[in-house]
């Protein structure tokens, strides 16, 4: 059942962001925003150490764009 | 004769113009990364609570860490960049001390920090990644290598990634796979290795763990998307399945159905943590950044997770950059997270000896927690303060402070220099 939920939530996160995907191509031009340092689709450097004292602190890990698992003897 | 003229005319012409595009291309190819770029990182984390799974679900989980680290990044010619990394995690545990509570320096107990060997240990982290990206730069092709060892662990992890750019650059897609083959070296509680002197009648469910390996094996699938000129959005998707030992050998357990054995204040332990030998992990995640002008940014993400152990756990955070002056930024930042607890999880002293699985590592408990944060920004794009050859690009420091519904709470500064080598 928990499963199920998890596939309905995960299936209309790929709709919307699909469905979004979909509006007009930004030119090169127009990226002066969106190449902004605060706009990076990743996280700053600095939070890796929050990043692993988050993946010993508490179950869930990974979606990050970073590691997923392995390579310490943590959660 | 005129249609052959006309067409080595055409040839000719036409070569001029494919050998001038080629040559556009060679010149306005942009390198990858022009300069070497380092970075030093450095934190300095601490927390305290009362629910140590080294004692079973009570006692001190003081800890202290610092955690020097260098990452450098080297453009090997145009396409390729070389970043190598290295890490310390230098740390104090008192849960840890007492893997061996017996230490004779003061009476043995799950609340005082022993001063036997497991009380400190160094763990050092060394990851190297390779990336090769096409001409066009709508190709990105990598491989990586990392290398982690603590005196109970060490793992070894190699992987390969591999990103596309689509519609203008404006769709990212990229899939990432990684294997690490891990081992512990148990250090099992005092009470359960040779020559302790037990009290009589002192009978444990304990057995040595026969197999020592741990592997994980994940695939990692990313796909980001400019939406407009002030918003794009990434979604994030692991699938991650590990076997092997995915116990603590050191976390005790206590049953309610066992007679209590004391030394001291300390109970002596009916067994170790008992957890299932494979978990299949499901992540997904999502960041969300819109530009509102050019002072703030709104930065946001949020993950659903979930796994075969019965945990589902859901994190959100916002980040707000306000940009002060060219130079200088504050960043203040909010994270929630939540989840509930393992099917094999109970607290101290309440499991029975007849479950097959069971832990009292309130890491796998149900609880919530909320982190403050607070960073500043220092940026010189022309990087005009040099040491030695290095000019310095940027300098960043956050403070944290991390509190647990369970009581644990912690605190984390955090710095960062990025210098780019002239």
């Amino acid at each position: 059942m928990k499963l199920n939920k998890f596939k309905i939530g995960l299936l209309l996160t790929i709709i919307i962001t699909f469905s979004l995907s979909s509006c007009v191509a930004v030119k090169e031009y127009e990226k002066v925003y969106v190449n902004d340092v605060d706009m990076k689709l990743t996280a700053n450097k600095i939070n890796k150490f929050e990043t692993s004292f988050q993946v010993y602190r508490e179950a869930a890990s990974g979606a990050n764009g970073g590691k997923a698992g392995g390579g310490c003897g943590c959660n | 004769m005129t249609k052959l003229n006309i067409t080595i005319l055409a040839i000719f012409c036409g070569s001029i113009l494919f050998a001038q595009e080629k040559k556009t291309d060679t010149v306005f190819k942009k390198r990858v990364l022009e300069k070497t770029e380092v970075d030093f990182l450095m934190s300095y984390y601490t927390q305290d609570g009362n629910h140590a799974a080294v004692t079973g679900g009570i006692g001190t989980e003081k800890l202290n860490d610092i955690t020097p680290t260098f990452i450098v990044a080297m453009p090997l010619n145009d396409d390729d960049v070389l970043t190598a990394e290295i890490g310390i995690s230098a740390y104090t545990s008192a849960s840890s001390s007492n893997v061996d509570p017996f230490d004779g320096n003061a009476p043995a107990s799950p609340w005082v920090e022993s001063s036997g060997a497991s009380a400190a240990d160094t763990w050092v982290n060394g990851n190297f990644d390779y990336s090769h990206s096409s001409d066009d730069r709508n190709t990105v092709l990598g491989a990586n290598l990392s290398v982690a060892s603590e005196y109970d662990y060490f793992s070894i992890g190699f992987g390969g990634h591999v990103a596309k750019l689509f519609n203008q650059k404006n769709t990212e897609v990229s899939l990432k796979a990684n294997v690490y083959i891990d081992t512990w070296n148990p250090q099992y509680p005092a009470e359960f290795r040779a020559g302790f002197m037990s009290s009589p009648g002192y009978d444990t469910n304990y057995t040595e763990f026969d197999k020592l390996g741990r592997n994980t094996y994940s695939l990692s699938a990313s796909v980001s998307q400019i939406l407009t000129k002030k918003m794009q959005v990434s979604l994030f998707l692991d699938v991650v399945q590990q076997d092997g030992l995915l116990s603590a050998p050191h976390q005790r357990v206590y049953f309610a159905d066992k007679a209590d054995f004391f030394i001291e204040d300390f109970h002596l332990a009916d067994d170790v943590e008992r957890l299932p030998d494979t978990r299949f992990k499901l992540p997904v995640g999502m960041r969300l950044n819109y530009f509102i002008n050019e002072y703030v940014t709104f930065r946001s993400y949020y993950r659903l997770y979930t796994d075969d152990w019965g945990i589902t756990a859901h994190t959100a955070e916002i980040e707000l950059p306000i940009k002060i002056t060219r130079a200088f930024a504050v960043i203040p930042t909010y994270r929630y997270y939540t989840q509930t607890e393992a099917d094999y999880f109970s607290g101290y002293n309440t499991h029975l000896s007849t479950q097959e699985f069971y832990t009292s590592d309130y890491d796998l408990s149900k609880f919530n927690s909320n982190q403050y944060g607070i960073g500043l920004r220092y940026t010189d794009i022309f990087t005009k303060l040099k040491i030695f050859k290095l000019g310095l690009k940027s300098i960043d420091l956050k403070y944290s402070s991390y509190n647990r519904s369970d009581g644990l709470n912690a605190s984390i500064i955090s710095g960062g220099a990025k210098f780019v080598l002239d």
